[in-house]
């Protein structure tokens, strides 16, 4: 990973895209793990498409994860997030997490059938990832197969 | 980081990061590069990768990075890794999401310029009947039943239901086939993600490419593989598709309690593994073997749509249509193989990320026709530039286990490249050079511009420089399909 590109907000940004010689990198940012978990996804979501959502693109999937520690509930989170978007172009825009813990995860996750998908997102690594405490909050970057 | 001054010149071709540049080090790790590609080498962290490669327990002799390296995740792509049976490990992310990501070469007796004026047409009908691009799904429809005999079958089921014939599977690496697939390894949601995508190419540098036969290095073996000066070829590379991404999501995630249940001390969780002799690596070498098979059958019943784009494109126009198969190779695959280490004949599970299987003359798993002459080895290069057909050699049995390179590596990111090249401009600087292009997505095309790789030619000269393959021809595109 070298250099940044331009996705960041000015001061404690939600996600930024890293770059990655063969892959995507996201650098992600939150208060909390559940700030951090939601940021991860819309980062994602930006990644591979970038339709725009109506009031009315409410369509809803329930997701529920489990993982050892909170670096393996990220990836595991993420990559239920991608299984629903392969099988059913399911793109996410909303949450609503009813229960996490560092190792486990049920939230409702609202969105629709995207019309575009620019970016096929094969898996998400475990390469690197921590996350790590900041003066913000949490912060980890991920890097996706594309 | 590995600086310049770690490093130790072994030959021309080869450079060392010796065992004590870290204590965690294994074996010593070496690559395959030459002064010029050196710089590429040195501008990421592949090499750092490549080092923690050589921590993997059971590592036999070198961990190894052919010349198109360049940064992945884990692995660096184009890392080469034996361990040794029984206790060696098995590292799912030491194969890649992709399992049996490769590239199938295609042949006909049609010269270029008796296809100069219908290649348009036929361009447009492999476009039409290859499907394409991010969420494209195949028209072969199957049910979860028939998705578990592909699977453990291989090229067998696509024998069986007419995509295939006997002349494929004999020139197929494994006959597309890997035996000792079990689909009760395979997570119903790898089955969810497989089944409509049967005959998908998909996306990123995924492609379907006509070709010329432009220069023939080595006229015998050339004559020998079916290849002549001016001749049309096609060349497929694809994969296993989701289901292939979602067996080794899976199994990257099962293995991270091998981490704590076998001791292991590892430099980076990506590269989780399990020793080969225990459960759950002979699970993951089952589901990667169904992958594989998957990924046989893609290319086959690709294939297929080939055969019927010939028909519907130049019947009446080309007497001559039929399409044969030269060769059938994986890139992404972890293979139990035996090799001699040092005068010793050993067992082992040869991973291979981005590089290519290149047996010398005489290996046993080599098809009869081309069994005296080496293993054909198929390199495509970045779009709009060569491709190449090399063969494996005794030299690359006693460097690299029997492995060479596998493409052109990149250099630049998808975002650097898609900065510097805008996909409309390329697709008109390749219709210059006479490449007709067919696309889905023209930021996807210029994500692939030939500025984001290496050049192939470079990475050719150092294996054929190094004795890990030998150069037989030169493949030149006229017209590339892409997701």
């Amino acid at each position: 990973m070298d250099e940044k590109r331009q996705k960041s907000r000015s001061s404690g940004f939600r996600f930024e895209e890293i770059e990655h010689t063969a892959d995507v990198g996201l650098r992600v940012q939150g208060k909390d793990l559940k700030a951090l978990i939601e940021n991860a996804a819309l980062g994602m979501a930006a990644i591979v498409c970038d339709d725009s959502f109506l009031p009315d693109d409410r369509m809803e999937q329930l997701v529920e994860v489990e993982a050892d520690d909170r670096e393996g509930l990220l990836v595991e989170w993420l990559s239920e997030l991608v299984f629903l978007l392969e099988t059913n172009s399911f793109i996410f825009q909303g949450f609503q997490i009813e229960n996490i813990s560092e190792t486990h995860l049920k939230a409702k996750v609202y969105g629709k059938v995207a019309e575009e998908l620019k970016v096929h997102i094969k898996a998400v690594t475990y390469h690197n990832l921590n996350i790590i405490e900041t003066k913000d909050g949490l912060e980890a970057t991920v890097v996706f197969d594309i | 980081m590995v600086a310049i001054d770690d490093l130790v010149k072994i030959n021309d071709y080869v450079y060392e990061i010796p065992q004590s540049f870290r204590s965690d080090m294994r074996v010593p790790a070496r690559f395959f590069t030459d002064d010029k590609l050196l710089k590429a080498v040195m501008g990421d962290r592949s090499l750092e990768q490549l080092v923690n490669t050589a921590t993997l327990p059971g590592v036999v002799k070198h961990a190894l990075a052919m010349p198109d390296i360049h940064q992945g995740y884990g692995f660096p792509i184009g890392g080469v890794v034996a361990t040794e049976l029984p206790d060696g490990v098995i590292s799912p992310g030491g194969v890649g999401y992709d399992i049996n990501c490769g590239v199938r070469l295609l042949a006909t007796k049609i010269e270029r310029e008796e296809l100069s004026s219908h290649i348009e047409l036929l361009t447009g009908a492999l476009y039409n009947n290859c499907p394409s691009g991010v969420g494209k799904g195949g028209n072969v429809k199957l049910k979860k039943g028939e998705l578990e005999r592909l699977i453990e079958q291989g090229c067998h089921w696509a024998l069986k239901n007419g995509y295939a014939t006997e002349e494929d599977i004999e020139k197929t690496e494994e006959r597309g086939c890997l035996e000792g697939a079990d689909a009760k390894t395979v997570s119903q949601r790898a089955f969810d993600r497989g089944l409509g995508q049967v005959g998908t190419l998909g996306a990123g540098n995924h492609f379907l490419e006509i070709d010329v036969v432009n220069h023939v290095f080595d006229e015998k073996t050339a004559q020998r593989l079916g290849l002549f000066q001016g001749q049309i070829v096609l060349q497929i590379h694809c994969g296993s598709r989701g289901l292939g991404h979602q067996i080794c999501t899976d199994y990257v995630k099962a293995f991270q309690k091998c981490i704590k249940k076998y001791g292991l001390n590892l430099p980076d969780r990506e590269l989780v593994c399990a020793p080969l002799s225990s459960s759950e690596g002979q699970n993951y070498l089952s589901a990667m073997k169904a992958a594989a098979n998957y990924a046989y059958v893609n290319r086959q019943v690709l294939t297929h749509h080939v055969r019927r784009s010939f028909d519907q494109a130049l019947a009446g126009k080309v007497a001559n249509r039929k399409v044969y198969q030269i060769y059938d190779i994986a890139h992404n695959m972890a293979k139990i193989e035996e090799h001699q280490v040092d005068g010793k004949l050993m067992r082992l599970c040869v991973h291979r990320k981005g590089a290519t299987r290149a047996f010398g003359p005489l290996r046993p798993e080599l098809p009869a026709p081309y069994r005296d002459i080496g293993q054909p080895v198929l390199v495509p290069g970045s779009m709009g530039t060569s491709s190449w057909v090399l063969v494996g050699t005794q030299s690359a049995m006693e460097q690299t286990f029997g492995s060479t390179c596998h493409g052109a590596g990149r250099i630049l990111s998808r975002s650097q490249a898609k900065k510097k090249v805008r996909g409309t401009t390329l697709l008109e600087q390749l219709k210059a050079k006479g490449i007709h292009v067919l696309a889905g997505s023209m930021a996807g095309l210029a994500e692939e511009a030939p500025e984001a790789y290496k050049d192939v030619n470079c990475v050719v000269e150092v294996v054929h420089g190094a004795g890990i393959a030998t150069k037989v021809a030169r493949l030149d595109p006229l017209a590339v399909i892409k997701g």
